[in-house]
């Protein structure tokens, strides 16, 4: 996030796409129902009537995977009308002219007849967002996973910069992290092409730097990604360590990954609950969970904030700071670390961004009201960064990319005659292992479904509380039907958290060009009844509102 | 020019900030005023009437909470009259409220019951029966009500509208009946409810309460033990205080509740949703991995010591590496774990196996 | 979610047949209030709360006194759908009984057996098949030019005191106000002109004119008979007062249980909007639904917005922020019906027409009294004066309420005190709505006393501790001294600490209904201890 989570309550506009925020992130959703009550305009751009749009001025219902058409033609009327902020563009970015000629062709009157929003709702949406100065753009995961994910970000942040809503409070970009420390693992250089602090792993420099501190060569090759790594099990990668993770449920594709996993010769799993990967493990550490042992998470808005050990881990399971240091030594290494905070020292000492802080500085100080340091924060005596590009685009220039419209990987046809998007509820977080293990959680929601149009229901013979079989070209689950005007006509929505019928053996593993991140947001679908609904009493799966929509 | 804005409490002269109330203006000022029904993040209800105080020129007395500050306003906020309202407000309290505060306060500590010693108020007015209705057949697991205690402050049915906006409960009935509840009386499951707690959290009371624990038997929130930290779930980075009861589990502690840092003070400025405050379950599940495993050559697994798992780890591992290169090794970290983790997960990839084939599960 | 559609939630559950199982949910998903607001606001007006009760009995001190119990025991008896109310305004022709939503006049314990334990059989034999009802209006009308409502008089349509008012354009209007003297009638006296050039001086250009026609105050029922009698002259004081301070729109908020005036009023808006007499200025009507605190004007707001009845905090007051945040005059029935003859005859003539304080009253006067009914006097006037034109006290005086229940009580001994804001605001009573209730030496004070805690108890808000717990305390610690004497019973506490109870909820209380609720305990206390000691 440019922006931190304090400042969305003063914002005027909140342009809100591609995110489920008050079921996936319900605390920043209270700070943009809080706008709202005193008076801010909330537009949301999302193929499905999420709760956000009950309280929303406009719903731009969009047709799944048509966000660069939207975007581009939110862009045409920003520059058609005059509405761009000049003087920023021209001292803080480059590119505009190559966006300004792009998009020239993305009339409103043409992106409506692709996403199905009304030409005069894009207008209302582009005009409200570019004259309006405390105005903040929010997204998550339904726009990154796509395999044009990338385009959607670039077309966003040509808004962003051409509006020159940027390095001001309530005005930002702001993707919103969808777990406790995605943030601070991208920080702390869990990814195959930066050490810590984002220093690139081709740089000599940073090599240089990191092989004089642990002593050791480092190679220059940048690694594979998640999702690449994952088509290379049983290819090129043989041997896997896994942290904290059930690949076997959240990755796409999981039939394909099962295959692959087959001919991986060892794998070493640490974690605190067996899992579906551990079907595949060599060796198995019980670690600890987060009430058991010291360190850091790294929110949305770059906040560092501690964790402190609670309770005793149970039987033999160790800290995962301590299983790692063990780990390295049984390897040869000699790491010694007492506790957490040194280990967060070291880190600090070669990545500048992260200089300034450490557990006893989070643990004494508080800034503007709160506790947790927010990075950059260079030296000891520094506050923290609020909000990001204050003085200017952070890079140098903010670069203005053009994009055009690709269509999804995968769109539906006449065999899979609907689009499939999976998501996140309120009541269980990701692969579940943690709040399926929570009874009231499971009470509230205790088993898969998928949302289906009445008008495609009526087509198929469903009924709510139906039986039906989900089918793609990859596999296929069994799970109840909700028969809802959620979701746009063609359309349907599942969630991702349950094991026994795991959505990511429906999803497509195509990934983005840049990111690869997969397109867990669009497939193609169909849907069967398979047996009528068990019982007469009413579940209450999702969230509970009343929706209008298209019948 | 600015203009200089000042208010005088107890003679004592304040500056204000324009937008600011009487109770503002003294809590800065480190004045005591009671409040019952106030709470930052809602707008003044000025009902529960025990922060009212004298401002000159003013027949009655003002509820602080509620009356904005004004230039040369004289408040007056510790007065004879000012002390008997408060007197005989608290034991009128008192002759609605349960005495007991055992029996209250199996949950949350109760500010009244704490209100009515400080102010010494009378206790012996009499005891008058209970009329308010409660929902028995609510079978949500999470929130307990417990009529009695209600002081239909009003705090949750504010809260549940104005910072979590989806209005599931409501003051129902009126006069000496008014009771909080649902529409027609149904179970929070039944509702557009979202079992973010933060009925229980704004309870002076404790009569909006956790019912797990309260079924469990277990010790009362007075005798446990506060631990900060930061809620494991989505990006948000919520605050948390971890409620120990540190005798339990023969003394490994265990988790009883989990309760928001008051607000003002943290990201979340006091609120929680259903996962943060009520998803800790899964802390001390059976299902939780306790022993080292290790394959066996008939492909089931035994538990073994962390030596020999930790040698048969690092002999697999560097065995892959030696057959098919330093790449041939993937390491997939977690969001989930703590930035120190990280850091170790990609030393150890880089460092120690020397590839960058490091990632973590960013994307879902 | 518009403030249209929140509104119109207590009609939509009047329409609905009242608040039973499903109707919030369904109502909420065709209107997009939440269910639980719904479900709040339907619990907290009576005719919503128990939609099945379709006869209630008014058990008012008047109608009480009149056999009101013994004609609720018959209906029980005959099997109707029935409970116990609080006062219908029909404390003239007691006891008063509502079927469904009409008030009908001097119900016999006769009318009810003839029912057979139909409730919509019931009628009153008092009045003829199909003639629509009103009270006794006096005195006789022999001084036209000496009455500022004169409600035996033609009602005049034309509206030529709007013109008069247009001629005098909004200050001239404001200023024959201020000569006139003329101070709210609906209870706490307040110069009127002041609300107008309250309302006038607001930089917000969108403001209401509201009607307070809640008329609910035990023993008051002037206000239905300036509805039965001359809706025309109400409706020229709306026009006036919404020309005097640019209002638009007027919104006229009538008890649920004036079925007859709405209809006559309703008739009359038709008439005057279909002439348009009154060039643009929109009237709604909008019914109550069984809440004496609506009457309290914040609490009257609320409801039109279509929420809970519970007052506001004041300051700030309507004239600041009214309904829907906006600037907004609001006047008792009575008051308003005062303002065409002012505008007409001039402030000075109007402040002459009283004693010590302005104009002339509506004076109601029921309980033990031979002709009880609606008088226009001079303000002012005493007890005495008022028995006189009403035909003389049946039995012995003992004790009257000169201003409702929220009046107390006083003693015979007062009975020559001029019935005004102030001489009576000097007694610690007050004139109220000036609804007067005789009472001979029959009656037992400590009784009297505990029928009116049971009103408040019964209609208390529930918002403020004071309030809520108070008028409960209050009612428990009298019925105790009833059942058990001056030694307290079983609750051990007696009557010890009404003092306390009582200054408690005067200082405490959020609105007036609190604060005048011990009003009959403690002055029965001081001026009948005697009554208490048995």
């Amino acid at each position: 996030m440019t922006n931190s989570i304090g400042e969305i309550r003063d914002a005027d506009v909140l342009f809100v796409i591609g995110s489920n925020t008050s079921e996936a992130h319900p605390i920043i959703a209270m700070e943009m129902k809080r706008a709202v009550k005193r008076g801010a305009t909330l537009i949301v751009a999302d193929p499905r009537a999420v709760w956000m749009t009950t309280i929303a001025e406009k719903h731009l219902q969009l047709k799944p995977g048509t966000d660069v058409w939207l975007l581009n033609a939110m862009a045409h009327v920003i520059i058609e009308e005059g509405l761009t902020d000049d003087a920023f563009i021209a001292e803080n970015t480059e590119g505009f002219d190559a966006v300004r000629e792009r998009v020239k062709s993305y009339t409103p009157e043409e992106a409506e007849k692709v996403t199905g929003i009304a030409a005069d709702d894009i207008r209302f949406a582009a005009r409200k967002y570019a004259t309006t100065e405390k105005a903040g753009i929010y997204y998550t995961l339904g726009i990154t996973e796509h395999t044009h994910g990338t385009d959607n970000v670039y077309a966003l942040a040509n808004l962003v910069l051409m509006t020159g809503h940027l390095g001001k409070p309530s005005s930002g970009m702001n993707p919103l992290r969808g777990q406790n420390n995605v943030q601070g693992a991208n920080d702390a250089g869990a990814t195959p092409v930066f050490y810590p602090g984002y220093q690139h792993v081709t740089d000599p420099e940073a090599q240089a730097k990191y092989e004089a501190a642990w002593g050791v060569e480092l190679s220059p090759e940048p690694g594979l990604d998640l999702n690449v790594m994952m088509k290379e099990v049983g290819k090129s990668i043989f041997g896997l360590f896994v942290m904290g993770e059930d690949i076997l449920l959240s990755e796409p594709n999981v039939k394909k990954l099962e295959e692959g996993m087959n001919r991986c010769e060892f794998l070493v799993l640490q974690d605190a609950f067996m899992n579906e990967t551990a079907r595949f493990a060599d060796v198995i550490f019980p670690a600890s969970v987060f009430a058991e042992k010291e360190g850091v998470f790294t929110n949305s808005e770059r906040r560092v904030q501690r964790i402190r050990k609670a309770v005793e881990p149970p039987g033999q399971a160790r800290a995962d700071w301590e299983i790692l240091t063990s780990l390295a030594n049984a390897c040869g290494a000699d790491w010694s670390y007492s506790g957490a905070d040194e280990i967060y020292d070291e880190i600090a000492k070669h990545a500048p961004s992260f200089a300034g802080i450490s557990h006893a500085r989070i643990d004494s100080e508080v800034h503007r009201g709160k506790t947790g340091i927010q990075w950059p924060c260079p030296t000891p005596e520094h506050p923290g960064t609020v909000y990001l590009h204050e003085n200017g685009v952070m890079r140098g220039k903010g670069l203005f990319s053009a994009v055009d419209y690709r269509p999804s990987n995968e769109l539906p046809d006449e065999e899979y005659g609907l689009f499939l998007s999976t998501g996140r509820t309120l009541y269980h977080y990701n692969c579940a292992t943690q709040t399926r293990r929570e009874s009231g959680l499971d009470e509230k929601q205790p088993e898969n479904f998928i949302e289906i149009h009445p008008r495609d229901a009526k087509k198929r013979g469903i009924s709510t509380d139906d039986r039906v079989e989900v089918s793609t070209r990859r596999g296929a689950v069994e799970v109840r039907a909700i028969v809802s005007r959620q979701v746009r006509p063609g359309c349907t929505w599942m969630p991702l958290h349950f094991a026994e019928s795991r959505a990511n053996l429906l999803t497509n593993d195509a990934g983005d060009a840049v990111t690869n991140t997969a397109e867990y947001k669009v497939c193609a679908a169909e849907v069967k009844r398979i047996a009528a609904k068990d019982s007469e009493t009413p579940r209450f799966p999702g969230t509970y509102y009343s929706v209008t929509g298209p019948n | 020019m600015i203009q200089e804005t000042q208010i005088r409490i107890n003679g004592e002269k304040h500056s204000f900030r324009p937008g600011e109330t009487i109770l503002d203006v003294a809590g800065r000022a480190g004045v005591e005023i009671p409040t019952l029904c106030h709470d930052p993040r809602l707008k003044p209800a000025g009902a529960c009437r025990t922060c009212l105080v004298e401002v000159e020129g003013q027949r009655k007395l003002l509820p602080a909470c509620a009356t904005p500050a004004t230039t040369d306003m004289a408040v007056v906020s510790e007065s004879e009259r000012v002390d008997r309202h408060r007197k005989t407000l608290l034991a009128l309290y008192a002759t609605d409220h349960p005495s007991n505060r055992e029996a209250s306060e199996r949950g949350a500590p109760d500010e009244l019951l704490d209100m009515i010693e400080n102010y010494r108020a009378p206790t012996d007015w009499g005891a008058m029966a209970s009329v308010r209705a409660n929902r028995h057949d609510d079978r949500n697991p999470y929130i307990h009500f417990e009529p009695d205690t209600c002081i239909l402050c009003a705090r949750c049915t504010r809260y549940c509208d104005e910072v979590e906006a989806v209005s599931a409960i409501t003051l129902a009935g009126r006069g000496s009946e008014t009771t909080i509840s649902t529409v027609d009386g149904l179970s929070l499951l039944d509702t557009s409810c979202e079992m973010c707690g933060g009925c229980i959290d704004v309870c002076p009371t404790g009569a909006m309460g956790e019912k797990m624990p309260l079924t469990r038997g277990d010790k009362p929130e007075r005798e446990l033990e506060k631990v900060r930290s930061t809620c494991n779930f989505c990006g948000v980075g919520c605050q948390v205080d971890l409620n120990v009861d540190r005798e339990a589990d023969d003394g490994a502690g265990r988790i009883v509740k989990v309760t928001s840092p008051p607000t003002g003070t943290t990201t979340n400025d006091g609120n929680l949703c259903v996962k943060g405050r009520f998803a800790y379950d899964f802390v001390h599940h059976p299902d939780r991995l306790k022993v080292p495993l290790v394959r066996g050559a008939d492909g089931e697994f035994y538990e073994t010591s962390w030596e020999d798992a930790l040698q048969k780890a690092a002999a697999g591992l560097q065995g892959v590496s030696e057959r098919h290169g330093k790449n041939g090794l993937g390491f997939v970290s977690s969001s989930r774990c703590t930035v120190e983790e990280n850091y170790l997960v990609q030393k150890l990839s880089r460092a120690v196996f020397g590839t960058n084939n490091v990632h973590q599960c960013a994307a879902t | 979610m518009s403030d249209d559609k929140r509104a119109a939630i207590p009609h939509g559950l009047q329409e609905a047949g009242g608040l039973t199982d499903g109707i919030a949910r369904q109502l909420s998903r065709e209107s997009g209030v939440p269910e639980a607001d719904i479900y709040g606001v339907g619990s907290f007006f009576h005719l919503l709360a128990r939609p099945s009760a379709k006869i209630r009995v008014c058990t008012g001190l008047s109608c009480v006194m009149s056999g009101a119990n013994e004609v609720l025991e018959a209906a029980k008896k005959a099997g109707l759908p029935c409970e116990a109310t609080s006062c219908l305004a029909g404390c003239d022709l007691p006891p008063a009984v509502l079927r469904d939503r009409r008030v009908l006049p001097s119900v016999s314990i006769a009318d009810v057996e003839r029912t057979g334990g139909d409730w919509e059989q019931l009628d009153s034999s008092a009045i003829a098949p199909g003639e629509e009802w009103r009270g006794f209006v006096g005195p006789e009308r022999t001084n036209p030019d000496e009455l500022a409502l004169d409600l035996l008089g033609p009602d005049d349509k034309s509206g030529k005191s709007f013109q008069r008012a247009v001629e005098l354009g909004a200050n001239g209007v404001i200023e024959a106000i201020e000569s006139s003297g003329l101070q709210g009638r609906g209870g706490a006296g307040f110069p009127a002109h002041i609300k107008w050039r309250g309302v006038q001086g607001q930089s917000e250009t969108k403001r209401y004119v509201v009607l307070n026609a809640d008329e609910g105050e035990p023993g008051t029922f002037k206000d239905r008979e300036v509805m039965l009698r001359r809706p025309y002259l109400m409706l020229e004081g709306l026009a006036i007062a919404a020309h005097a301070i640019g209002a638009s729109e007027v919104y006229l908020y009538l008890r649920g249980e004036f079925e007859v005036p709405w209809g006559i009023v309703e008739r009359a808006i038709a008439d005057v909007t279909e002439r348009g007499i009154y060039g643009d200025l929109q009237f709604h009507m909008h019914a109550g639904q069984g809440a004496y605190i609506c009457g309290e004007e914040t609490a009257l707001l609320e409801a039109l917005e279509g929420k809970r009845g519970m007052p506001r905090l004041k300051p700030p007051f309507p004239v600041e922020v009214g309904l829907w945040g906006k600037p907004t005059l609001i006047h008792n029935v009575e008051t308003i019906a005062c303002v065409p003859s002012i505008v007409a005859r001039g402030g000075d003539w109007f402040r002459e027409l009283g004693r010590a304080e302005a104009g002339t009253k509506l004076y109601c006067i029921s309980g033990h009294v031979k002709q009880p009914g609606t008088y226009e006097l001079p303000l002012g006037i005493t007890l005495d004066e008022l028995l006189e034109v009403a035909g003389g006290v049946i039995g012995k005086l003992k004790a009257f309420s000169p201003g409702g229940a929220s009046s107390g009580f006083l003693p015979a001994s007062k009975r020559d005190l001029p019935l005004d804001f102030k001489s009576l605001g000097s007694v610690g009573s007050m004139l109220g709505s000036s609804g007067v209730v005789v009472l001979n030496d029959t009656v037992d004070m400590k009784w009297a006393a505990l029928e009116q805690l049971r009103f408040f108890e019964a209609e208390s808000c529930g918002q403020c501790a004071p309030c809520r717990i108070g008028t409960r305390y209050l009612r428990e610690a009298t019925e105790d001294n009833l059942d058990h004497g001056a030694a307290g019973g079983t609750t051990a506490r007696g009557l010890a600490h009404v003092a306390d109870v009582a200054w408690q909820m005067n200082e405490g209380s959020i609105c007036g209904l609190g604060q005048a609720a011990p009003l009959p305990l403690t002055s029965a206390l001081q001026y009948f201890p005697e009554d208490f000691q048995s």
